[in-house]
């Protein structure tokens, strides 16, 4: 029998429960949020309910996916971050621009880490596929540097267990959760 | 706050879309890519509602949000903190995303999805420019208070009501760069816009008309707000609505079509401002472009104080022209014009005008040259003061409102478009003449009388 990752409490082991564990995101996702030139937004809360939000700048995903990791700049997400430890709630959206492609993650258990080796170089990749998608819909790379620049100040990652996906391409089926929407 | 609303208004135009966090009661957060934030003044936005989803859901339940907006040139993002306040579901704000959305639907292809069902009222508590690099803004195209400026003492200048509309229509080409123009003044039943001068089309289109509510320029004169579209799209496409609503209604509507409304086919960006004075809507001022996201919120405030001052001066000098109309003097007879006669039909039922088979002019315009005509045949009378034609009880002007000057530049114009056979001048103060270069044989047409096929095709 399956479960949900997210039936686990946030600092529960995985090995205090009997089900596997299965992550709401298939390989497909995980390649496409990975790789596709996405436009990454992050979102949590704090305890009084105010949301935050930041931009992200690449994403990494651990292969059985029940772990996933964004990025963002330090100094863009200080609220954010501070939501992240305090309550460690979280929102991921991908979207393709020139597809609408969307879906959205959100997991429970997000932690603020520093990030492992060949990170950085994840984060060149997700700019250089970025741009290269803003470049189809008119974009030049200056304008896609600028959107998620880091500024060459610190980087972190957000790492989470997904809980919970949903399909959020514009229409009548946004917001159904992955399973139903494939 | 650290930063102003209107200074960041370019950021909400939509070329990078607004990413906004909202969460539940229980601290689930959620977020959405917006498909258009409008600004509504220095301290509120509005987002568009057109699902019912989770930020839907949220909002109701914890009016808080955060929202991102990026400057489409620079790169620079500002988040913003909002708190929802209301929806609305009809009215000028509603109507002006409405259009706006359509536009935005055509252009990512998403007509059919994008249906909008209300304004997301939300007040903006606080504006953070996000910290990073930005790209050097584009030059200005020009200075829109320099060009403001300089069609505004235009205006100032004009004595005529004639030139004040071509004297606008000169300086918002020469001075804004806006080569595609026309301003529709509003009949005195309120109920529909005639165009009485234009640029930058092959026609004119003078005395073409469109119902209020109909397309960019209908909708705004119905809503009394600036209507601004910055990409193509069909649902506001003013001929094909009006062609729709023409074939609709048989035969009596299919003349509205017969003088075509200018118009770009390539048409993309589209603005209508209502042209207001005295408190009541006179008519729309409408630009448009072939080019996507031509006209922006500063040009859409340029041109409302433009028509602001637009309609001031069309009643002053309306009014003035009414105090210093003359009194006519006894005149002599016209010589009768030689010639093959022409036949002037009049339809009673909506006061149309054929020459010979061509279409001249209907409603008030129409009953204006059937009244000058019949006294020119019947009394051989060449020169009309505009007093007499306001008291004249043939003449069915709708109410006092109705500015019968503007229907006299309108028939004029007509006239000297078709070339016809008969032409109106000016002849002094609140004077006209009539010249006729043929004789004209006069034929009454009752209700239900058959048009010339020509017209009706």
């Amino acid at each position: 029998m399956s479960t949900s990752a997210c039936d686990r409490m946030p600092d529960q082991p995985s090995s205090v429960s009997s089900a596997v564990p299965e992550s709401p995101i298939d390989a497909d996702h995980a390649a496409f949020i990975t790789t596709a030139g996405v436009s990454i937004s992050v979102g949590s809360s704090s305890a009084d309910l105010l949301p935050s939000i930041t931009r992200g700048i690449g994403c990494r995903v651990v292969p059985d996916r029940l772990r996933a990791s964004v990025f963002v700049v330090a100094e863009q997400s200080r609220d954010l971050l501070d939501d992240v430890r305090d309550t460690r709630r979280i929102a991921v959206v991908f979207s393709e621009p020139h597809s609408h492609r969307t879906l959205q993650i959100k997991g429970r258990d997000a932690v603020v880490e520093a990030l492992e080796a060949g990170d950085r170089d994840r984060i060149e990749r997700y700019r250089a596929a970025f741009s290269a998608e803003l470049g189809e819909i008119g974009f030049g790379p200056l304008f896609t540097h600028a959107l998620i620049d880091s500024g060459g100040g610190e980087v972190v990652a957000i790492a989470f267990t997904p809980c919970a996906a949903f399909d959020q391409t514009p229409g009548p089926r946004a917001g159904e959760p992955l399973a139903h929407a494939k | 706050m650290t930063q102003r609303l209107d200074v960041i208004r370019d950021c909400l135009e939509g070329a990078v879309p607004g990413i906004m966090a909202t969460c539940a009661a229980d601290g689930t957060p959620n977020v959405a890519y917006l498909s258009q934030t409008e600004y509504v003044d220095g301290r509120h936005i509005a987002l568009s509602y057109q699902f019912f989803n989770t930020t839907r859901r949220n909002i109701l339940a914890n009016p808080e949000a955060r929202l991102i907006v990026t400057h489409p040139h620079t790169g620079e993002r500002f988040r913003l903190r909002l708190r929802y306040l209301r929806t609305e579901t009809a009215g000028p704000l509603f109507e002006r995303m409405k259009a706006k959305l359509a536009g935005i639907a055509s252009h990512t292809g998403m007509s059919g999805v994008f249906r909008l069902l209300g304004s997301d009222i939300y007040r903006v508590a606080e504006i953070e420019r996000i910290p990073g690099a930005a790209l050097a803004p584009p030059p200005p195209r020009a200075s829109l208070l320099a060009a403001l400026r300089a069609v505004s003492a235009r205006i100032a200048g004009c004595r005529e009501l004639d030139l004040l509309f071509s004297d606008t229509l000169d300086g918002l080409e020469a001075h804004f760069d806006i080569r595609h123009a026309m301003v529709l003044l509003l009949d005195g039943a309120g109920t529909r816009l005639y165009t009485i001068a234009s640029r930058g089309y092959e026609a004119s289109g003078v005395g073409s008309e469109i119902p209020l509510g109909q397309g960019v320029i209908g909708v705004a004169a119905r809503e009394g707000t600036p209507i601004r579209i910055g990409y193509a799209t069909l649902e506001y496409a003013y001929g094909r609505a009006i062609r729709a609503a023409a074939e609709a209604n048989g035969l009596a509507a299919v003349l509205e079509t017969e003088i075509p409304l200018p118009g770009l086919a390539d048409s993309a960006s589209q603005l209508a401002v209502p042209i207001r004075a005295a408190g009541r809507l006179l008519g729309v001022l409408y630009v448009e472009s072939p080019h996507n996201l031509r006209f922006g919120y500063d040009d859409e405030d340029a041109l409302v104080a433009l028509a602001g001052q637009l309609g001031a001066t069309m009643l002053s000098l309306q009014q003035a022209s009414e105090l210093q109309e003359e009194v006519l003097v006894p005149e002599p007879l016209a010589q009768p014009a030689a010639g093959r006669p022409v036949l002037v039909r009049h339809y009673a039922g909506d006061d149309s005008v054929f020459l010979d088979d061509d279409y001249l002019i209907k409603g008030v315009a129409g009953s204006i040259f059937w009244a000058l005509v019949r006294d020119h045949v019947e009394s051989g009378r060449s020169t009309f003061s505009n007093r007499e034609l306001r008291l004249d009880p043939r003449i069915r002007l709708p109410d006092l409102s109705d500015n019968l000057e503007a229907r006299l530049i309108l028939l004029r114009r007509r006239l000297n478009e078709r070339q016809a056979c008969v032409r109106l001048e000016k002849a002094g103060r609140g004077r006209l003449l009539l010249t006729a270069s043929r004789p004209l044989t006069l034929v009454e047409v009752g209700q239900g009388g058959a048009r010339p096929d020509g017209a009706c095709c």
